[in-house]
């Protein structure tokens, strides 16, 4: 058995992309069941099966090891679990489907540039107001870990799964976490980018799944794969 | 003796006479967690949710359910509760379920008395498990939050300091943004006060933000003139120093608490009073736990309702053994109507256990 399975998007941009980046690399990747079907094929190497997922999914997946190598967003192997980044190892950083994962607060917050500044406001909060700060995102795990780096213990996380970027106005959160890639919306709701609020420069990577069955058949044929691709070697 | 007897012996010593076994159910709301610990412990909390949305937690620890159904029972002062069960917490260095037992003193009249009574239980528990020389670290919230108050600074920093205590980076990077401040941004510059706050309100309601639900223009505008304020050294040097040279201090009591004196004499404030305490605390950890003590003036939990002092027993596998200390301010946190003094300490079972048998 040397058959390795790769996740691609299923949808969107981000599908075409990936679909490109092989197809450059002379692997074109077929559809025998149509443009809706979730199976794909690469006539060029047959022992890699390709299987069409949502990119959260092919992020949960490689994590759990039950595919072996895909494509998806960086910031959702942050995401997808605290410990996510070491179960996984990226072996190309593609280019597209660039975001970053941002801290902003109301422009309106003229005292607050810089992290150290939110530090000093979240230790004031709950004297002044009652509660604790509160943070809108739909990342979890990166809002908690970039905090913590920063010592700041006192907030909570709104979860919010949609227009993040309205819960300052809408008084559901006090300021936001968000995924942004030229800022215009944040700012377009009277949020800015605090200076050193950058948690983590996301764009889409080709990505190893560490906890993936990696016997010799299998390695085999990843590392045909890598080198057609030029991405670097694993393990 | 096997694991099982040993257990069974814990359990004994835990329900001791006087002492209510306290059994908290293991699926509570995480509210109250949240409440007094905010998103920090949120991470660590195992956390499912009802099918109507409520929210749920596998208990993280025994002390706060205990206070929590001490407060809504009204039960009677003074009161002893013992504890031994599955506690959960998410973590890197082990399973996320493992024992927990305990002891928990409420409203005792003598502090000390009440510290003495946790340090034997202690001790019966160390000794149970044949712990060889156990190294205690003690740390005291009270000489630290006595030593800020003596520090020559403006009152809004003191909160945001207390703040970062127990978390040793985070307060390093505060103390050097107060020698260093940053530049204020640029914005209204050289406005008073009510002028800001005007330029920040009319900010504020053109990007369609409540002007009182979070926060309000005169705020922003009162910390933005303080960070100007700032820049001309508004915190003195001489405070920052002190407060590093004293979170410096760790080592053997004896050596300490002189670094401290000299420390106090060299700055001329007065921690005569708390510091005696803290001497006669460090003898009784030494005394009841006949084991090395250390006195970590940078050790606390970062919980704001831990008072007094605070200790851990490490045994030679150098893992946390037992942690303990006093928390007067906790149960007038959950709802009680005053100060209620309390002091405890939880033991790690599982690895208790890893010292008899590593």
């Amino acid at each position: 058995m040397s058959a390795i399975t790769l996740a691609l998007p299923s949808k969107g941009r981000i599908q075409e992309e990936a679909i490109a980046v092989f197809e450059t690399a002379g692997l074109p990747i077929g559809r025998p069941g149509g443009a809706r079907s979730y199976l794909g094929e690469m006539a060029a190497m047959p022992d890699v099966t390709v299987r069409f997922l949502s990119a959260s999914e092919i992020a949960r997946e490689l994590i759990r090891g039950t595919i072996d190598i895909g494509v998806t967003g960086e910031d959702l192997i942050h995401e997808t679990a605290e410990s996510g980044p070491a179960q996984v190892e990226i072996v190309k950083r593609l280019g597209f489907g660039r975001a970053d994962a941002v801290v902003a607060v109301p422009d309106s917050w003229i005292d607050v540039t810089h992290m150290a500044d939110l530090s000093d406001v979240a230790a004031d909060f709950r004297a002044r107001h009652g509660r604790w700060l509160r943070v809108a995102t739909k990342f979890v795990n990166l809002t908690r870990r970039h905090f913590a780096c920063h010592g700041i213990a006192e907030y909570r996380i709104v979860e919010s799964l949609g227009a993040t970027e309205a819960a300052p106005a809408s008084g559901a959160a006090d300021l936001v976490v968000d995924i942004t890639s030229t800022g215009s919306t944040l700012k377009a709701n009277g949020l800015r980018v605090l200076e050193d609020g950058v948690m983590l420069k996301s764009e889409s990577v080709l990505t190893i799944a560490r906890n993936a069955d990696w016997h010799t058949g299998k390695l085999a044929t990843l590392d045909r794969l890598l080198g057609v691709l030029g991405a670097s070697k694993f393990p | 003796m096997t694991p099982a007897t040993r257990r069974a012996s814990l359990a004994a010593l835990i329900s001791s006479p006087g002492v209510t076994l306290a059994a908290p159910p293991i699926l509570i709301p995480p509210a109250a967690y949240f409440d007094l610990a905010g998103e920090e412990l949120g991470a660590r909390m195992i956390l499912t949710q009802g099918t109507n949305g409520d929210e749920f937690c596998l208990r993280p620890d025994f002390t706060l359910p205990i206070a929590i159904e001490h407060i809504a029972a009204g039960a009677e002062t003074p009161a002893a509760y013992g504890y031994l069960g599955p506690v959960f917490r998410q973590r890197a260095d082990g399973p996320a379920q493992f024992d927990q037992g305990g002891l928990e003193l409420l409203a005792l009249p003598d502090a000390d008395a009440a510290l003495d009574r946790v340090i034997a239980f202690a001790r019966a528990v160390t000794n149970l498990y044949s712990v060889v020389g156990p190294n205690i670290r003690m740390g005291d919230i009270d000489l630290f939050e006595t030593v800020l108050d003596a520090c020559d600074m403006p009152d809004v920093w003191r909160p945001r300091i207390r703040a970062r205590f127990g978390h040793p980076q985070a307060m390093a990077a505060l103390l050097d943004r107060l020698e260093n401040p940053k530049s204020p941004s640029a914005g209204p510059a050289g406005l008073p006060q009510t002028d800001i706050a005007e330029w920040v309100r009319e900010l504020m309601l053109t990007n369609g933000l409540s002007l009182t639900e979070s926060r309000t223009p005169e705020e922003i505008a009162q910390r933005y003139l303080e960070k100007q304020a700032l820049e001309a050294a508004h915190v003195p040097a001489r405070a920052i120093a002190l407060l590093r040279d004293y979170l410096a201090i760790s080592g053997p009591i004896e050596t300490a608490l002189a670094a401290v004196e000299n420390l106090a004499a060299a700055t001329g404030i007065d921690l005569s009073k708390t510091l005696a305490v803290t001497a006669r605390r460090l003898a009784q950890l030494r005394d009841g736990l006949a084991g090395e003590v250390l006195f970590d003036a940078g050790f606390s939990p970062r919980l704001d309702y831990y008072t007094g002092i605070t200790f851990e027993v490490t045994g030679a596998g150098g893992s946390v053994l037992v942690s303990g200390g006093q928390y007067d301010r906790l149960l007038r946190r959950l709802g009680a109507p005053e100060d209620i003094p309390a002091v405890g300490c939880a033991v790690w079972v599982d690895r208790l256990e890893n010292e008899v048998n590593p």
